[in-house]
């Protein structure tokens, strides 16, 4: 059985300041993590692997910084790591960057799963599952908190729906996404890290690895400009005895509420 | 002199316009749940018109399931101008690929220069896999939809990073555009009881279409108590500064009184008087109420992280220099023990 996950390495938030009023964003630390759901997905394939003997396949589009993340990703456990670089792939597109997470997965070969996180911190856009799963021509179940069970080809599985949850069932192969609900990610051992940079190798392709041409990456949307939500005022301060505040503020808060 | 006019002295702008206006009209996928139109729906047909005003279009809807009848009119009493009925038993109960194929079959046929489906599971699953069969665009999770009059293209605005700060995203000549749009974020637009439309019948086919996912159960049928922490509208949250297990009693009775859910930081976990679906902070939901009333919480960086969406935000804190009064719109300094009990008389008698 073979699992294979695809991971987005991003911007950590932590190295970032949003500076509202000047509406900019001051990187400070320019560092990067594998996207937080994505190791959600990563977790949950290891956990197949350790209940099913699945072999874990991670694979990663973007710059060749992008190596970290599946170093990182081995070291967790995966089996195999394929890096899908080229200069071509600088400013991809959601479809885009499906259509090449495609064309690998199709390299790859034989598959019984692709997981995914539900969405990436980074654009909040949750796309690439399902636009996988069209391309693929796979069936699909998105926000998964738990895999029941997996036997003769059929996977189980909770998923979010409509303020609680259904139990569904799919016939494999199939693409799930995982909700951040559904476990925590294992940390790696230290000497698994070391392994992963001496020993394990990550496979590179590029663009004529994956047989595509430039214009078929063409994007079709296009980042315009950025925005900045409106600088926090300061609030007003209701002052005087508790009574007469209260009363004020069940002013406020009537109109408020009626809204 | 600008070149940008010879085109338009040569005819050849017109010749391209013509050929892009087969795409026309706003269409919006309304959802169906518990037999009722979802709010976002409602609210998407609100936003569609006044985009249609910009592109002098009409707005259609899509309505998919057995029996829908009534909810087409209040679509069109809402602002649609026409409604696109798909009645079928087979549609009764959601599958991926039954919507996918009526949706992607009608798309194909329709052309509509813009789709707008709600950022909700159904919308978030439907929305990515149409984009990817129709060989176009989209954006997820907008808060506002515009259009480029000198383009024509839709702009759309969307969180990053939970919402730190904004994406503003535009098409790049694909049709038809397709965006989802976040449950709230528009307002619900007044029904007109008088507003006259179509309702037309669309014609499912189905043939050859397997389902490969099939749901076994729900929880559709369960008591669920609320609607969960990160959907609700009105929040009253409580911090360990309330003192006990009284003062956190009446922390819960404001927001019964309000018609909210009650929260609480890491200092009430702690303490016991929440869970974990109820935190508000590190490890807990991130929160996007219309209104928020912290009572008693300081407001470290993390609380700050999970609410910073929120619209209103009311704090009652004992100490004056509490961070919680920086992210506040109205502040009272005093003790909630002190303060909510009048507060709770003054809201009764209104």
């Amino acid at each position: 059985m073979r699992v294979i996950v695809p991971i987005k390495q991003i911007l950590d938030p932590a190295g970032f300041v949003v500076h509202r009023r000047m509406e900019r964003v001051f990187v400070n630390v320019e560092n990067y993590i594998i996207n937080p759901n994505d190791k959600n997905a990563l977790e949950e394939a290891l956990r197949l692997k350790d209940a099913h003997g699945a072999e874990v396949v991670v694979l990663s589009l973007g710059e060749p910084r992008v190596d970290d993340a599946l170093r990182e990703a081995l070291a967790m456990g995966a089996d195999q790591s394929f890096l899908l670089t080229d200069e071509a792939f600088a400013e991809v597109d959601a479809a885009a960057a499906a259509l090449i997470l495609g064309k690998a997965i199709e390299k790859i070969g034989e598959y019984d799963l692709i997981l995914t996180g539900q969405r990436a911190l980074d654009t909040g856009a949750s796309q690439i599952g399902p636009r996988l799963a069209e391309y693929l021509g796979l069936p699909q179940v998105l926000e998964v908190r738990k895999v029941s069970s997996l036997d003769n080809g059929t996977l189980r599985a909770k998923r979010n729906w409509e303020d609680g949850y259904a139990e569904v069932e799919v016939s494999l192969p199939a693409l799930l996404s995982i909700a951040p609900q559904a476990n925590q990610p294992r940390y790696p051992h230290g000497a698994r890290i070391m392994n992963a940079y001496r020993e394990w190798k990550v496979t590179t392709w590029s663009l004529a690895d994956l047989g595509l041409s430039e214009e078929e990456l063409s994007p079709l949307t296009r980042l315009q400009r950025e925005a900045f939500p409106p600088e926090r005022t300061l609030g007003e301060i209701i002052v005087g005895t508790p009574d007469e505040a209260a009363r004020e503020l069940a002013l406020v808060l009537r109109e408020a509420v009626d809204w | 002199m600008d070149l940008q006019y010879w085109e338009l002295l040569t005819g050849e702008a017109a010749i391209e316009e013509e050929e892009e206006a087969a795409y026309r009209d706003i269409w919006v996928v309304a959802e169906v749940e518990d037999g009722a139109l979802t709010p976002v729906s409602l609210e998407m047909v609100g936003k569609a018109r006044e985009l249609a005003a910009a592109l002098g279009a009409y707005v259609h809807s899509t309505l998919l399931g057995e029996g829908l009848e009534d909810l087409a009119q209040e679509l069109i009493h809402r602002g649609a101008d026409g409604v696109y009925l798909a009645d079928d038993p087979r549609l009764a109960e959601y599958h991926l690929e039954t919507y996918t194929k009526v949706l992607s079959d009608l798309f194909q046929e329709q052309k509509p220069e813009i789709i707008l489906f709600g950022a909700t599971e159904l919308g978030q699953e439907l929305a990515p896999r149409l984009a990817q069969r129709l060989d176009t665009g989209l954006v997820s999770d907008c808060l506002d939809l515009s259009i480029d009059e000198t383009e024509r293209v839709l702009v759309a605005r969307h969180p990053v990073y939970g919402g730190e700060y904004f994406h503003v995203s535009t098409f790049l000549g694909v049709k038809p555009q397709i965006a989802t749009v976040r449950p709230g974020a528009f307002r619900l637009p007044f029904a007109d009881e008088y507003r006259y439309g179509d309702v037309e019948e669309i014609a499912v086919d189905l043939e050859g279409i397997e389902g490969k996912v099939k749901v076994l159960s729900t929880s559709a049928g369960e008591a669920r108590p609320q609607v969960p922490l990160s959907k609700a509208r009105v929040i009253v949250a409580g911090g360990r500064g309330v003192g006990d297990a009284e003062g956190f009693a009446l922390v819960k009775e404001l927001a019964e009184v309000l018609g909210g859910q009650v929260a609480g930081s890491r200092g009430a976990l702690d303490k016991g008087w929440i869970d974990k679906e109820h935190l508000v902070g590190l490890g807990g939901v991130p929160v996007k109420p219309d209104l928020y009333v912290a009572c008693s919480i300081r407001g470290d960086v993390h609380h700050y992280f999970a609410m910073q969406e929120a619209k209103f935000v009311v704090a009652i804190h004992q100490d004056p220099d509490a961070p919680i009064f920086k992210t506040a719109d109205i502040g009272i300094v005093g003790d909630p023990k002190e303060v909510i009990p009048p507060l709770l008389a003054e809201l009764r008698t209104g």
